[in-house]
Formats: C-alpha cells, structure tokens, sequence
C-alpha cells in the first residue's frame, strides 16, 4: 500500500542536495517509480518508512546526453525511452541501446530510468551489464560533496548500493569505446516480451590478426548483481580466435559464475545455458567482425 | 482490411457486423462493477490466514474495538441462510468459522467506508491456529491413511466416473503394438484482465437486495445469495455489470463475493462493494484442475486402434465445485475422436488443500487432448504413418460409434473435412517431413545437451546455424455441444418490437465480453429484415428474463440463439398473417423480409416498409413481444458403464502449429496456427474469428508460459509478472478457418466454438515441438527448463528477492 | 497538496493527497472511469493514458507527480462526437471483446501513432505489448491500428 506521503518536485540538483541534507532515510528519490510504486503495492520492506518523496522529473539537467573529450555523459534520470532514440547512445553505446529495447513495455520504458534500474540494483537489472563492459562511473553529488566511483563498486548485493541517504547519482559518465570493439548483449527472458531477464550477457571484442587484443564480459539475472567478470576476460586475452577457444572461454565463463552465485534453485538450469549462450554470442561477434 | 466473407444465402448472418457494446467499449463509457458508484457505500476487505491447512482455535478483533473506521465484522455468525455452498456439493464455506482447507480461505470481512485504511487493519486481526498437516499431492489423496480435507465426507474422492466398452484385456492381448505414457497438465488461472467485483445495495419494496458485479452467471448468483438469505429467488436482483473476462472464471467465486456484499448490505442497510486487487483475486478464486493422465493404448501394425485403458486424475483443491461436471466431460472425450472397439476408462477428481478448481474454457478437454493428440503422434511413429494417416484411419466418421457408444447421426461428422482442410492449408505433409529429416540428422537433436555437471564438455557446444529449428504439429478433436448429460439444457430470449420497427432484444445469458449480443442482434435482424443497429440489447437482469442455466459450455449462440430465432419466428408469423390479410393473399410463402421492407416475391411492386407494417400491427392491437424457448433434446447417461448418449450434437475441430525451437535455450517461438473449426452456421463472423484468434492465444500459454506452482497450498505467482500470459509478441500469425457443417439445432444450425478453438492448441505445439527436437513432452507446460531439463524448477522459498 | 494539470485538453486544479496514484486521481476524483486496474504493478495496461505525449501506466504513477502535465485519456478521443479512426477501426475490426484492455490498448496505440507514421505490423506488437488482453489474441487489434495509421495518414 502506498504511504502517506508528500512529494517535492525540485527543478535542479542544487535543490535536491539541500532537500537531502539531513536525510536520515526516509526520504528517497523517485525518477521512474515503475520500482517503488510496485514496491509499496506489495509492501515491500525496501520501501518501508518513506515519508517522502523527491520526484525527478522537473530536473532537466538529469536527463541530458553530452559528449567531452571521449567521456559520453549520460543525466542519471534518462529514461529508457530516450536512451532508444538518442543519437549519440545509438552510435557509442549501442549495447545500453539493446539491452534498454529489452525492457519491459513501452509504458515502462517511459518512465523507467537508466539511473533507477542499477540504484535499485536488481539481479535482473538489463542495463547494468552493457554499462559494465563499457567502464562506466557515476558520479554522486551530495549537499557537501561530489565524488565519482566505478558503477561495479558501486554495486555492493542484490538491492543495495553504496548510495548514502543524502547522495543522489547525477550522472553516468563511459569513456568512448575504442571502434575496434565489436559487441553484443543478450536477454533471455520466458516470453518475447515484457519479461524479467532469467539470463542477461553483454560483451565487447577487440581482435587482431585473429588473436583476441581485449574481451570485456558481463552478466545479468545470473549473477546476483550484474557482474563484470574479470577472470574470464583475462583468460580470453590473447587467446586464438578459434573454436577451441571459444568454448574454453564460455566453459571458464559457467565456471565462474557457478562461483560467483554458489549453487541456486535454477542453476541446473541457467548455469549449462549461460555458457551455450556465451558461446553463441562470441561466434556471432566473430563473424561480425570478420 | 480483408475479411472472411462467408457466402450464404443470408443477409447479415456470417457479416461482419459491429457489436452492440462497441460503442460504449471503445470510449471509456461501459460501465463495468467497479465503475458503479452508489451514495455512502461502503467496502468490505478479507481477512485470510497464512495456513494451507488448520483448526481456528479463536480468532481475536479486540484490536479492532471501537475503530473509527470499521462499520462492521462480518463473520460466519451473520449468515441467516445456508453457511456453505456450492454447486453440487455444498462444501464451501461463505465465511470459514472452524476451518481453513486452503490458503485462499477467509474468515472475515471488515467493512467500512476508507478501503486503504480496511487493508490496514486486516494485520490486527489475531487468528490462533492449530495447524495440521498439508495434502497437496492429489496422487496421496485416495490413499488409506491420507488425511481427509472434508471429513464429514469420510473420503477425498469428489466424483469416480467409470466407463467400460467391449473388453479391453483382450483387444490388447489382440493387437500388435502397445503403447504406455503418463502425461500430466498444470494448475492455471484463468486471468481475466478485470479483477473480481460486486456491489450489493439494499433492496427496496419487496426487493430485498439487489447486487451488480462482474458476474458471469446471474442466475446461479442470485441461487446462491438467495440461499444465504435464506430469501426466496424473486427477492433477490443480480445485474450482470460489463464483464471484463471470464472464461468460466467468474462463477463461484462471484457467487459467494455477492453473498458476502449481501449479508454485509443488510446488516448495515448502505450498499457494500467488494474489490479485489489482482493477488487476492489469483489467491482466492478457482483454476483449471490439473490432471495426471495414463494411457495404454493398443493397435495393429496398420495402426488401426484396438484398445484403451486410461485413468485419469484430477486434483480438485479444497472444494468439489464444478469438479464433477468437468470431469465428465473427460470421461466422454478422453478417447479423442476415434473408433475404439475395446475402452476402459476411469476419471477420478479428489480433493487436497491446493487452490480449489472449477470450470475455465476447455472445462475437461484441454487435458485429455494435449495426452491422446500427443499419444497418436507416437502411434504414428511405431506403425510408420504421417500423423494425418493416422488420424484419417481412426477418425470418427458419420455414424460412428463413440466411447460412451453413442451413434454420431443428426448432424454432419465433419472430423475428415476440417482435418483435410487444416493439412492442405498449413502445407503439412511436406512441411513435417522436411523439418523431422532437419531434426533427426542435426546433433543433438535426440537429446538436451544437459549433463548433470553444470560445466559444459566442449562438444556440448551447438553451432550457431543448427540452434534454431523448426517444427509442425496437429491435433484434432470433436466435442460435445452445450452441458449435455451434465443438466437441464433450454433458454428462453425475450423479443419486442417497438411502435417505430426498433427491437428490444433480451436473452437469459449472458454476455462475458464473446460477443453474443452481437451474434443474437444478427440472428434477429435476419429474421425481421432489417439492420443489426435497429436493435437495442437490455441489460441482463434476473428479475427480467426467464433463468436459461449458465453461460458455459460454449452453449450461448446454439441454445440463446435457438431462443432468439424462435422468438423472432413467433413475431414473424403474426406479422406475415397480418401482411396476408391486408394484401388479401392466399398464404404468406411468397413474402421476404429484408432491406428493412418486406416484398411480395411474385410481385416485386409489392412492398411495404418494416416500420409502416408494425405501426399497422400495433394499429390492430397485434402482440409484437414474445418470450422464445429452446430446449435440447434428451440425453441420458448411464453413471456404472459410462454409456449414453452424452450430448445432443457434437462439433469438430483441427489445428496445426509451426513453431522454432531454440534448443540451446529450450525457448519456443509460435510462428503459424491454422486453426480449422465446424462450428456450424457462423452468424458473427468477426465474434467467430475472435474466438478462434483469442481460444487459441490461451492455448498457446497453457502449452508453453501458463502455471500457477504452489508450496504447501500455497501460490508463487500471484500477479502478472510471474503468471505469464501471451502477449502480442507471441504469437505471429494464426490463420481461421471454418467449416459449415449441417446441423438441425440452434439457429441455422449455428453450433460452438469458444471452447473447441482454446483446447486443441496446446497438443498442437507439443507436437510441433516434437517434431523441431526429435524429442516428446509429456508435462505440460514446456516452458524452457522442462524443454532442456524435463522437469520445472522453482525457489524454495515464496517469497522473492524484491520482496524480501 | 493542489496540482494543475491539463487533462483532455481543460486545465485543471485539484487539491489531493500526495500518495493518490494518477488511476484514483482519474478515476475516483474526475469520474474518468474508462482507465481500467487490472494488476496495480504496470503488467497489464489496462489503466494506459497518455502523459506528455508518451503512453505510461498510470497505475505507477502518483498524482503529485502530475502537476503541469498533460494527460489524455480514452474520455478524450472522441472529438466533436466524432471517434478517433482508432476507435472506429476497432469496432470494424472486431477488435474488442470482453473491452476491460480496450482503453488502455487504444491508448498505446495513440501513443503509436503520435510518434510514428508508418507503424509496421512489428511495431504495432511492440507499442502494445504492455497491454495484455485475455480475449482476443491481438490479431483483430493489430489489424485496427494499422488500419487507422493508414486513414490517419491520407486525411492530413
């Protein structure tokens, strides 16, 4: 049930900062709602005791997408909607625009947001892993302070970050990735549409003369959290673009995130699929970059 | 926009016409229950418990004393009439007082004017339970030392229904081949979109209570309420409100929601509306009974059908509802459509303390057909013939002799006709062949790569080219029309013709969003000659109509319609007797009602206007309104040996799907369904394509998404993000076609389709799968663990990560 | 708190609760009863309109959310007593059933339509994927809009 509550409507993150100064929790942003709203239907206890309420959508500056000196800028309040049809998103960063098509419904991605969907910080959250692969930070600006942290620290376990009461993440921030990358994103989800990823991978490739330079991995709703994952990546390095290898990176790939998440309900299921999918996805790669 | 035209002789009948409620639908102004306000009502809010299965020790309110916000505690001590319900064994309590069999149980309802702050105070509400201990496997339930759910009935067996035919040991000790598998089908929702609601407002004058609501049979609504009371039936008005969904779905439940709103209303004399939120709508009201079906068939290298045995289970939940009415039905079809000479069959449905189960569109068949469509298939492969042979040796023909041994004469078996049809249409033969040579020679195709390490060995890997593939399968049925041996089977239709030639029109079903307004508007505007819009359909209202039994069984355009043309008829006659005497003719044969005028057909200069010729008959105070009636005819059953004939006319049906199976990830994409259906004389085309598109739809999603799971009784998915129904990505293209064949009853012959389009198409995709992956699924539904691991996989715990 | 807002092309001004979700605010304050709840979690769409252009849940929207926003709802598609061709197509198309999604579908469809042309059959699918319907298996709905893209287009 939805509490009694009162809702601002600040026009800049100044404002937002000051509203959150001496925030002891129970006030909390809302960008999208399409998480808290559901959130309080079902009494959730992650929303519990909010009295408060500090909508974004007034915040021009949150929704904004720049580019400068190769750093893509992306306002923390965007919503999925407009990552699909931002031009800058589209040329850069096309696995965030992949992973965004893939989420919910259009309603949803109207309203969703791309900084809600890692603050809420599900498992199943479908853009965390393309946002991984491509290094993104954030930047989080308190009323005293600014600082900036790498989207993977930022990320502690399902549903938690290391977001402080008072802070408020303004921005996402990817260096350009380098045009030799070649990558993809996949989502397995039950139904062909508006459904919960069970599995979620993004990677970029860079080869040269058939020898893989740089593999950046990462997954979704497999996982946790969304997960970069680093041991496979250095595995794959300078590795032979050839079938052998490929199945020995989709193999290191199940291996390690059978360690990553231990032994759960579905591994029987997700665990044997995430490497076929992985090993799909590295040939589809490879024969995009041929 | 290409549409269907059927050609007929007809002027509206099989046209597209525009529904009676569109207007209304497609502005926001129909007014479904919750859109009823109604000055100081009140709202009234469950209370449930968290047990499967308990003793109420005591349930404690004292929190809720002197609460500003509570009108009233509703209890079992407030009901002056029946305490239980239910509509053939009165097992279900309105309000629990000493039990709880099922975690949809309640045990009280707060009522008062604030429903947020109602919701609230449900969690002061202290129940001391004695727990005892959870039956939820249906396969224990018949055993010695099982508990029983209702004691009182000294067994949990709802209904045995035994059928013999010839002999079955000896047509197996016969026939070459035998074949055994056991198939099982899941617990669904039906998932309307529209969540239970009801208003009950006091009565006044000699009416005691009136209640609108989303309410999908009246009739039994107002039988019920009526027994609560303790009133008689003319006491009690029910309006059915638009109704957002049912499929079957809105029948107990709404029945005893209306029931609770009425003793509540009366208790506190201001109207109480109760609203359900979808989670206590899925947790509460009943599903489709999940089966474990076993079959042993036996048959000639030609592949000619010798024998069966089949035993059948269903889990009937907590309360017997309309367990014994669905089950018969598979006792009658579990055959599927073919000539057996040797047949034992057993249905049993027991009770356990899962989510109770009733009727939903399919209402028995969905179950059986998914098990001996599959079952032909594999007949198909042992004697080397393509799945149409198979069906086309062993297929009912004209005059044929059913399981029950009932001799199809009267109509036209159509089974071979809308078989022909659905192969030649989908390309099957050289489709099914062309897909099972790809299947059969690619690695892997026997079986999941799936080991039971987790890691994957390096030739577990698929090649990318090899890891969709594609698949086509058929599955073919008849069905029994309307309620047959099950009740009494007429229906009255009310017809009036106005001064100005506009009608008033009036059927004793009900319209649950099919469609049938429509289709009985068509049927009236044949009749009189004039357009479907001169015709005005009333609100459908108990105490206006004569009781026509329950909207169900597919039996509203066969039995409403045979209603509505015979009132229509009655009309049509004393206005041609009418015409006759004013033209001064010999009989009324040559006279023709159409355009909106009525023509001498031997003298085309004689006419006369629809409207002029009533404002004569009303002039010569000649009765333009009539009460018409259809009834079945007999049909009887023999409940020891299963022999009778079951229903009065049958219909038949066939559909092919195509579908891609990904057998890396076990997900299957549908890509075609041809759905071929003889449902008889189509009346409303575009009603009959959108029960072919929509039937098939839920099809789809009992085959490959559909499943509510429980843990001890109790349900995982309770709303829309874990109960997955199709959406419109789902599907690609389905393909309708129909079928006239000749019937004498209904309106023209004008038959069912509801059901036969839905139950048909899960047994289709399982087939098709079969043929992607070279191999068969028994469990329905094959969702992707099941395709990859045969079996289904779920959290231990109900509770999910964003809740926790 | 009071909010203004435009809804079906009037402003208006309303003093509410702040936790009012938009679908209450509608329904249960301006009498709007044609957006329909069916899951009260953004699954079903039934309770579609449209907010600054673009289709949204308002079932996940909250009431002080909408101060300066603009709302349409299936009570403002009618225009001059004239349906929108939307509406019209879905009657000739036999696109409604049981009508509890149709004005959420006839929303998402407009959002469709507002922003592109030309929808094919695909996007058609996806603009109303939000939008589940029990009844009709889609296939009459998908014909209606696209239908109307075409009127829609040929009349401007």
């Amino acid at each position: 049930m939805i509490p009694v509550l009162e809702i601002f409507q600040p026009k800049s993150v100044d404002e937002i900062c000051r509203l959150l100064k001496s925030n002891n929790g129970d006030t909390r942003i809302i960008a999208g709602g399409t998480d808290i709203i559901p959130g309080f239907h079902i009494d959730s206890p992650r929303f519990a005791g909010i009295k408060r309420l500090l909508d974004l959508q007034l915040v021009d500056e949150l929704k904004t997408v720049s580019i400068n000196h190769q750093i893509i800028s992306i306002g923390a309040a965007i919503t999925f909607s407009d990552i699909i049809t931002n031009p800058v998103l589209n040329s850069y960063l096309p696995l965030l625009v992949k992973s965004s098509k893939t989420i919910g419904s259009t309603q949803i991605r109207n309203r969703a947001t791309l900084g809600g969907n890692f603050i809420n910080n599900a498992p199943c959250a479908d853009s965390v892993a393309p946002l991984l692969v491509y290094d993104a930070e954030i930047k989080i600006k308190s009323f005293t302070s600014e600082k900036i942290m790498k989207l993977q620290d930022f990320l502690v376990k399902p549903y938690a970050t290391r977001l402080n009461p008072d802070e408020i993440v303004t921005k996402i921030m990817v260096p350009v990735p380098s045009t030799d990358f070649v990558g993809d994103f996949y989502k397995l989800g039950r139904r062909r549409a508006v459904s919960i990823s069970r599995i979620s991978l993004a990677m970029l490739m860079m080869n040269e003369d058939k020898i893989i330079k740089e593999m950046r991995i990462a997954s979704g709703a497999v996982t946790p959290i969304g997960t970069r994952l680093y041991d496979v990546e250095e595995f794959a390095k300078g590795k032979v673009c050839n079938e052998e290898a490929f199945k020995e990176i989709a193999i290191k790939l199940g291996e390690r995130i059978l360690a990553v998440s231990g032994l759960r309900w579905s591994s029987e299921y997700k665990i044997p699929v995430v490497q076929q999918v992985c090993y799909q996805l590295i040939k589809g790669i490879e024969r995009r970059s041929l | 926009m290409k549409k269907q035209q059927l050609h007929n002789n007809f002027n509206v009948v099989g046209k597209p016409a525009i529904r009676q409620d569109g207007y209304s639908k497609v502005t926001g102004k129909a007014k479904y229950a919750d859109d009823y306000r109604f000055d100081g009502e009140l709202y009234g809010v469950m209370i449930r418990t968290k047990a499967s299965h308990a003793l109420i020790k005591k349930i404690d309110y004292s929190e809720l004393n002197e609460n500003r916000f509570i009108k009233a505690i509703i209890t079992a001590d407030d009901i002056p009439g029946s305490k239980k319900v239910g509509p053939i064994k009165q097992d279900q309590p309105i309000f629990c007082a000493d039990k709880i069999v099922t975690p949809g149980d309640v045990v009280a309802m707060l009522v008062g004017e604030d429903v947020k702050e109602l919701r609230k105070l449900t969690e002061l509400v202290k129940i001391d339970l004695e727990e005892l201990p959870v039956l939820d496997d249906p396969q224990k339930a018949l055993e010695n030392d099982s508990i029983l759910i209702h004691p009182d009935f000294k067994t949990n067996l709802i209904t045995h229904y035994p059928l013999r035919k010839g002999n079955v040991e000896k047509g197996f000790k016969q026939c070459d081949e035998i074949i055994e598998q056991t198939y099982t089908t899941q617990l669904i929702e039906h998932a309307y979109i529209e969540p239970e609601c009801v208003t009950a407002i006091p009565g006044e004058g000699n009416l005691k209570v009136k209640i609108i609501g989303s309410i999908q049979n009246p009739f039994t609504t107002r039988k019920v309420v009526a027994s609560v009371l303790g009133y008689g039936l003319n006491e009690v008005e029910i309006i059915q409100a638009e109704l957002g969904g049912s499929f079957g779905g809105k029948d107990d439940t709404m029945n005893i929601l209306s029931a609770r709103a009425a003793i509540a209303a009366l208790k506190l004399n201001r109207p109480v509306k109760i609203k359900y939120e979808r989670e206590e709508s899925i947790i509460e009201s009943y599903k489709r009974h999940p089966y474990i079906l076993k079959y042993k068939v036996g048959f000639n290298k030609d592949g000619k059908l010798k024998a069966m045995k089949i035993d059948l289970l269903a889990d009937g939940g907590a309360y017997s509802s309309m367990s014994s009415f669905v089950t018969w039905r598979s006792v009658v079809q579990a055959t599927g459509p073919y000539e057996i000479k040797n047949v034992h069959t057993d249905v049993r449905v027991v009770y356990t303390n899962n989510p109770y189960t009733g009727a939903m569109r399919g209402f028995g068949s969905p179950q059986p057909i998914f098990a001996i469509e599959s079952l032909m298939d594999e007949i198909a492969v042992k004697v080397s013939k393509t799945p149409f042979e198979i069906r086309k040796l062993n297929g009912f023909k004209q005059g044929s002799l059913t399981a029950s041994g009932q001799k199809l004469t009267g109509h036209e078996v159509t089974l071979h006709k809308v078989l022909k049809k659905a192969v030649e249409v989908s390309s099957f033969d050289s489709k099914w062949n062309d897909y099972k040579k790809a299947s059969g020679k690619k690695e892997g195709a026997k079986q999941s790569y799936i080991n039971d390490s987790l890691i994957l060995n390096k030739n577990d890997f698929i090649n990318p080219d090899q890891f969709w593939r594609k698949g086509i399968g058929l599955a073919l049925s008849y069905r029994g029309c309307s309620l047959g041996a099950e009740g009494i089977d007429a229906a009255a239709s009310y017809v009036s013709i106005q001064p100005d030639g506009t009608v008033y029109l009036l059927s004793g079903l009900a319209e649950n969003g099919q469609g049938m307004k429509t289709t009985f508007s068509i049927i009236a505007a044949e009749i009189f000659g004039i357009s479907p819009d001169k015709i005005v359909y009333l609100e459908q209202n108990t105490s206006r109509i004569p009781d026509s039994g329950p909207t169900v069984a597919s039996r509203a355009t066969l039995m409403g319609g045979g209603a509505t043309k015979n009132a229509c008829e009655e009309l049509k006659k004393r206005l041609i007797k009418l015409l006759v005497t004013i033209w001064k003719l010999k009989s009324g044969k040559d006279l023709v009602f159409v355009n909106n005028e009525i023509i001498l057909r031997s003298k085309k200069s004689k006419r006369i206007e629809f409207g002029e010729l009533i404002k004569q008959a009303y002039q010569q105070g000649i009765n333009l309104a009539t009460v018409g009636w259809y009834a079945g005819p007999k049909v009887h059953w023999e409940e020891e040996t299963g022999h009778g004939s079951a229903y009065f006319t049958y219909v038949y049906g066939c559909q092919v799907a195509e579908v891609t199976v990904n057998i890396g990830t076990g997900e299957v994409y549908v890509n075609n369904i041809w759905a071929v259906h003889d449902a008889g004389k189509v009346i409303n085309i575009l009603g009959a394509e959108g029960q072919v598109y929509g039937g098939l739809t839920q099809g789809a999603g009992y085959a490959l998404w559909e499943k509510i799971s429980t843990h001890n009784g109790k349900i995982r998915e309770n709303n829309f993000d874990q109960f997955l129904i199709p959406t419109s990505k789902d599907i690609d293209a389905i393909h309708p076609y129909f079928i006239e064949g000749k019937e004498k009853y209904g309106a023209w012959g004008g038959k069912s389709l509801g059901e036969p389009t839905l139950e048909l198409t899960a047994a289709a995709i399982a087939n098709a799968i079969c043929i992607a992956t070279g191999q068969r699924f028994y469990n329905l539904p094959i969702n992707i663990e099941e395709m990859l691991l045969r079996r289904k996989l779920y959290p231990e715990s109900l509770t999910r990560g964003s809740t926790s | 708190m009071k909010i203004n807002f435009t809804l079906n092309s009037q402003n208006v001004s309303i003093e509410i609760e702040p936790n009012l979700r938009l679908l209450d605010l509608l329904r249960d304050r301006f009498n709007l009863t044609g957006t329909k709840e069916g899951c009260s979690i953004g699954e079903c769409g039934a309770c579609t309109v449209i907010m600054n252009s673009k289709a949204v849940n308002s079932c996940l929207i909250l009431a002080g959310q909408c101060n300066g926003a603009e709302i349409i709802t299936i009570e403002g598609m009618e225009s001059d007593g004239k349906l929108h061709p939307l509406q019209e197509n879905f009657l000739k198309s036999g696109a409604i059933q049981c009508g509890f999604c149709t004005p959420g579908m006839i929303m998402s469809a407009y959002a469709l339509l507002i922003e592109k042309k030309n929808p094919t059959d695909e996007e058609i699918k996806e603009a109303i994927a939000g939008n589940l319907c029990r009844c009709t298996g889609y296939k009459q709905i998908i014909d209606a809009v696209s239908q109307s893209a075409k009127e829609i287009k040929i009349n401007t």
